[in-house]
Parts: C-alpha cells; sequence; structure tokens
C-alpha cells in the first residue's frame, strides 16, 4: 500500500521535473545531445519503474505504528532544530541542547543525559576544533572567547 | 616483476609512521564501528571520509584510512554476531546463524578467534588477488573509450539490478535516484543549471558527503529509534580463548574455498560482501552434506562467510581501482573520497598516482596483519563496546556527522540539506529500496553522463557507437544476462510451485 503510493507521488513527481527538464536549453549547441536529453531518460526511467510499482508494489504488509511516528517525527524536528542552531548558537551551545533532547528520545535518564550532553559539548568541541583543525561557529559565545 | 618494484614502492609508503599511525586508528574505529549494530563499513568510511578531508590528509593517506575503517568494519561485524546474535553489519548475518550457536555452548572464544583467522586469511588471498590481476585489468582497460564505459556502468547497474535479489524493480529505482540526484547542479558541458530552482548553494551540485551522511547516518540514526532494544545481554566469552591445530585444519579448506569464491564475487561491479558470504555459505552447507550440523554450530558455517566477506572487500576494489567503477557501496564511497582530491580513479590511475594504488595495496597486508594481532587479545575490550547505550551512541553519531558535513562549505543549507535527505532514505528504506544502490548511482552519475556525451561527439550524435566494438557488444551480452536473472528466478520457483501442486 504504501509503496504504492510513494510510487503514485514519486510518478507525479517525475511528471513535473520533465516539465522542468524540458526548459533546459543551451544557447549554444555544444554538444549533440544537450543537457536536456539525459534527464528526461532517467526521468522517463524512473516513471515506467514507478508505474511497474503502483501495478505490482509486491509482498509488504507493514502497519504504521503510530507512538513510533510520533517520535521519528520528534526526532526529525530534534535534528532540523540542531541543524538550525548550529550557526546562530554556536557548536557548543546547540550541541548539548541536541545531546540532551536526543539521548531522551532514546530513553535515557534525564540527569546522565544531561551529563553526556555538557560532556559531549565541550570535549568534542575541543577536539574538533583545537585537536583535528576543523573549524566550528562559536556563536553566542564568540564574545568570551578570544581570538 | 615490474609489480614487485612497485608493491615494494608501495610498501615504501605505507610504513612512513604517519601511515601506519593512521591505519591503526583506522583499523580500531572500523572494528568499533563494525561490531556496532547497525553500522557498517559505510557508515564508518562516511563519518571519517569529512574529518580526513578537513584535516588535510595527503590522498593516500586517506585513502589507507577508509580502507583500514573498511577492513576493519568486516572484522567488527562477526563480533556482536557471535555474541549478541544480531549482525554488526550486513554482511555478517551468515555469521550469527552459526556463531551465535556456538557462543551459547560456551565456545566463544574459540568462534571469535577462528573467525578472526578466517577473515585474515579471506583479506590476504584476496589482496593477492588483488596484486595480480589489477595491473593485467588496468593495462587492458585503457582500451575503454568513452562508449565501453558507458555501457560498463549499465553494466555495473544491472549487475545490481540481477544479483541483490527478490526486488529487481526497487533496486534498479533505487540506482536511477541516485543517478538523478547527480543531475542536479550546473552541466559541465554547457553550463546550463539544472533542477537548482534558483538555490546558490545547489548550484554545484548535492555535494557527495551530504548525500553519503544524509543517507547513512541520518537515517541510521531514525531507524534505530525504532528498535531501542534494551537488556539484550551479550554472551561472556569464556573457556578455552584460542582454537587448536585440530579445528584450525578441519576449517582450512573451506577458508580457502570461500576466500577465492568472495574475491570473485567481489570483483564484480555491484556485488557486494553480503551476496558473497550468503553464497559460501550455502555453498558449504551443501558440500558437507549430512555430516555438517550447520545452523547448530558449525566451525565451517563460522569460516565461510567470514573469509568471504573479507575477501570480496578487497575484491570490490579491483573494479574501483582499475575502471574506476565501485564494486560495493563502500567502494563507492571512497570513489567520492578520491573525486573530492580530484583523482579520476581508472585506468590510468596506475600510471599516474603510483604512490596512492600501491601504497593503498601495501596497507591492505599491513591492515590485515593489525587486524588479527589487535582482534584476538583485545575482543574483551570491544565486546565491552556493545554496552555503550543508545543515548550516547546516537547522539554521538549524530554530531560526529553534523561536524563531518559543517567541514565541507560551513553553511546551514548543507546541514539542513542533509537531514532532509535522511528523512528521505529512512522513508526509502522502509520500502525496501536499497540505500546502497542509491549511492552507487550517484557516484557514476556523472560519469555515465559524461561518458555518454563524449561518446555520442564522437559519432555526432550516432546512437550505432554504443554497440560498435566488440567490447561494448560483450558487455550488452552481460547486461542482457544480469536483467534476466531475476525473471529466470522467478520462473524457477513457478515451475518448483506448480511442480509442488
Amino acid at each position: 500500500m504504501y509503496v504504492r503510493l510513494f510510487s503514485a507521488i514519486w510518478l507525479l513527481l517525475c511528471i513535473w521535473l520533465a516539465f522542468v527538464a524540458w526548459g533546459f536549453q543551451a544557447p549554444f549547441a555544444y554538444d549533440p545531445v544537450g543537457p536536456r536529453a539525459y534527464p528526461l531518460l532517467l526521468l522517463g526511467l524512473m516513471g515506467a519503474g514507478a508505474l511497474w510499482l503502483i501495478i505490482k508494489p509486491g509482498l509488504m504488509e507493514q502497519q504504521l505504528h503510530i507512538p513510533t511516528l510520533k517520535r521519528s517525527a520528534m526526532c526529525v524536528l530534534v535534528l532540523l532544530a540542531y541543524a538550525l542552531t548550529f550557526e546562530p548558537l554556536g557548536f557548543v551551545l546547540s550541541t548539548c541542547v541536541a545531546v540532551f533532547l536526543l539521548g531522551l528520545l532514546f530513553t535515557g535518564r534525564p540527569v546522565p543525559c544531561l551529563i553526556s550532553a555538557v560532556l559531549m559539548g565541550i570535549l568534542l568541541f575541543l577536539l574538533f576544533d583545537y585537536l583535528l583543525d576543523v573549524p566550528l561557529p562559536l556563536g553566542v559565545l564568540e564574545a568570551y572567547v578570544e581570538g | 616483476m615490474e609489480t614487485l618494484t612497485y608493491l615494494l614502492q608501495g610498501f615504501d609508503v605505507a610504513t612512513r609512521p604517519a601511515n601506519l599511525l593512521v591505519a591503526l586508528f583506522g583499523a580500531f574505529v572500523g572494528t568499533i564501528v563494525g561490531l556496532l549494530p547497525g553500522l557498517g563499513p559505510i557508515n564508518g568510511v562516511a563519518l571519517l571520509l569529512p574529518l580526513a578531508f578537513a584535516l588535510g590528509l595527503p590522498p593516500e593517506t586517506a585513502l589507507i584510512l577508509l580502507a583500514a575503517v573498511y577492513l576493519g568494519c568486516e572484522y567488527g561485524g562477526r563480533i556482536s554476531a557471535i555474541l549478541l546474535n544480531v549482525p554488526g553489519d550486513a554482511a555478517a548475518v551468515m555469521t550469527t546463524l552459526d556463531g551465535y550457536p556456538l557462543a551459547r555452548q560456551g565456545k566463544a572464544g574459540i568462534a571469535l578467534s577462528l573467525s578472526a583467522v578466517s577473515s585474515f586469511i579471506g583479506s590476504i588471498i584476496a589482496t593477492c588477488g588483488v596484486v595480480l590481476f589489477a595491473p593485467l585489468l588496468a593495462k587492458w582497460a585503457v582500451a575503454f573509450g568513452p562508449a565501453e564505459y558507458f555501457v560498463l556502468m549499465i553494466f555495473a547497474i544491472a549487475c545490481l539490478g540481477g544479483m541483490v535479489g527478490d526486488k529487481p524493480v526497487k533496486t534498479l529505482m533505487a540506482a536511477l535516484i541516485g543517478l538523478a540526484l547527480a543531475t542536479v547542479g550546473v552541466d559541465s558541458t554547457t553550463g546550463v543549471y539544472r533542477f537548482t530552482f534558483g538555490s546558490v548553494s545547489l548550484s554545484d551540485g548535492i555535494q557527495f558527503v551530504i548525500v553519503v551522511i544524509g543517507f547513512f547516518s541520518v537515517s541510521e540514526v531514525l531507524l534505530m529509534l525504532e528498535k531501542t532494544h534494551n537488556g539484550q545481554k551479550a554472551v561472556k566469552a569464556s573457556g578455552r580463548l584460542l582454537f587448536n591445530f585440530k579445528e584450525f585444519c578441519f576449517t582450512f579448506w573451506t577458508m580457502v574455498r570461500s576466500a577465492v569464491a568472495g574475491f570473485v564475487i567481489g570483483t564484480l561491479p555491484g556485488a557486494g560482501a553480503t551476496i558473497a558470504s550468503a553464497m559460501t555459505y550455502m555453498t558449504e552447507k551443501r558440500m558437507a552434506g549430512n555430516s555438517g550440523k550447520f545452523g547448530e554450530g558449525d566451525l565451517r558455517g563460522l569460516a565461510a562467510p567470514e573469509a568471504a566477506n573479507n575477501a570480496s572487500a578487497c575484491g570490490s576494489l579491483i573494479p574501483m581501482l582499475t575502471l574506476g567503477v565501485p564494486g560495493s557501496g563502500t567502494t563507492a564511497v571512497m570513489i567520492g573520497a578520491l573525486t573530492l582530491y580530484n583523482i579520476t580513479p581508472g585506468p590510468l590511475l596506475f600510471e599516474q598516482q603510483p604512490d596512492v594504488v600501491w601504497g593503498l595495496i601495501a596497507s591492505l597486508f599491513i591492515g590485515n596483519v593489525i587486524l588479527l594481532v589487535m582482534n584476538i587479545p583485545l575482543v574483551g575490550l570491544f565486546s565491552r563496546m556493545l554496552s555503550v547505550p543508545n543515548w550516547v551512541l546516537v547522539p554521538a553519531i549524530t554530531v560526529i556527522s553534523m561536524v563531518g558535513v559543517y567541514a565541507v562549505h560551513s553553511t546551514t543549507f548543507d546541514l539542513v540539506l542533509m537531514i532532509l535527505l535522511g528523512v528521505f532514505g529512512y522513508i526509502l528504506r522502509k520500502l525496501d529500496f536499497p540505500l546502497s544502490a542509491v549511492i552507487l548511482g550517484f557516484v557514476l552519475g556523472e560519469l555515465m553522463e559524461d561518458n555518454l556525451r563524449r561518446a555520442l561527439s564522437i559519432s555526432a550524435g550516432d546512437l550505432g557507437i554504443l554497440w560498435s566494438s566488440p567490447i561494448t557488444l560483450i558487455l550488452w551480452a552481460l547486461v542482457v544476462l544480469m536483467l534476466s536473472l531475476p525473471g529466470l528466478r522467478w520462473w524457477r520457483a513457478r515451475k518448483a510451485r506448480i511442480a509442488h501442486a
């Protein structure tokens, strides 16, 4: 069922993208193929595959489990929040928050999670930024740390 | 003779202190990543790749690191398979069948040490195979023109569809999704922007690191959320820790046979360690007949898949080094790593970058010795890693993934894109699309289009060039063969069903 749904969405997406791809025109013809033939070929094949899966989705009876789905959605939200606060808040703070929340999601107890969050935020920053030379954003902590 | 000189030169590169240190580190990290349930070689390589790049390691050192991680994962996967009955990576599924029963019988120590030696023998035989055959194939591959390359890549994708068993349409769809993702960005021949939707960050395409980490780390985190299995106790390794000579002799030929078979399967583009271990296990089971107690703790059932999966891991380096076409998902990631360094894998690599190629091959020998030495005495330490709880492990994976992606371009856009790709990968996985096919497609995407267009430029648009030379014709025949395999299997299954009824 879900395979059918996915394939149907994918087919529509392919059709839309094919319209987008139709507009790829090079101002000069550099080569006999041009920029739009290859994407159109791929989209066509994918569309055919999606059609096949709509007709014959194969055996897969899988029930959505609502509590799991909720937790997955929460997890995605935490990850997105982490990504969006990574630069403004800086690595240390955003990591602390994200590690703490993820730890809770993965059935950790609050206090140990908090400890691991603070440790990871600070230690990983030191490890990456100083030892491994990967520049990481300091964010709001910038004012307190000298260049 | 020439090969020997090059090999010595390779050992010279591989034994530099920095490279030895990197191999040691990679082997250690690889074993740990391999034994953690759910995380396999692709995850290990994907996590370390951006770091290697950000650290500014020279290409040969970076490749040695990744190869050591790859091998280490194949060694590590068996530990959780034997002690926990949970395969540490996909290739270790077969190891659980006889490894766990052995552990339950109190022979965990024997199983662990014997499987370490099987892995070692598998890798060494396959590495010798690489030394012998890779230069030959590279010489032969110079004759490949753009048309031949294009058909070869079609063959790689067809292999995937034909070998990965029960869902050819989904596998091919997954590969197509990967190919399509690779078309995003500016078209290299004409400068037309494709599928960027006005975004500047997408104009030079989706970065390889982002795709790999999104698909493999983020989606893995989401999958782990579903099965927060707690409290599964690992079997304690007690009793005799080392196998005896009789047990070694009993399994020796199994190891050699499986290693050779694994190597051959590994060299096929697209077919990886999982298929190799499954096929050799089945073969050994059939050969043993009624005398074996496969499934209840037969030592041969342990030695066969372990030797095979390590052998195929090494074997899959052959198509990667000589043709630039990956033999497995992990080597696809390694090709991506090389392109980050502006090195295009292919037949000319052997002439232009002998340090990289032979350094890598020599480091396979060294890495294997390191892993064998590390794995037998340190097994206690590694098995303790199995008790790291998920609420520490998952956040750590997340943070390292974020840093890895951030190190490439330092933009928030990349981080968000990584998570969106991760969610997409998670959906694909839930729907049973194989993600390694997506990665293979993504790596091949640009090469495939370039070669197709170059071929058609040569022939001024005549499609006939794609099947004009003998090489292309042979490759097309192989493609047809591969694509007809699932149909053949389906037909045989149906005949068996009818006969049964």
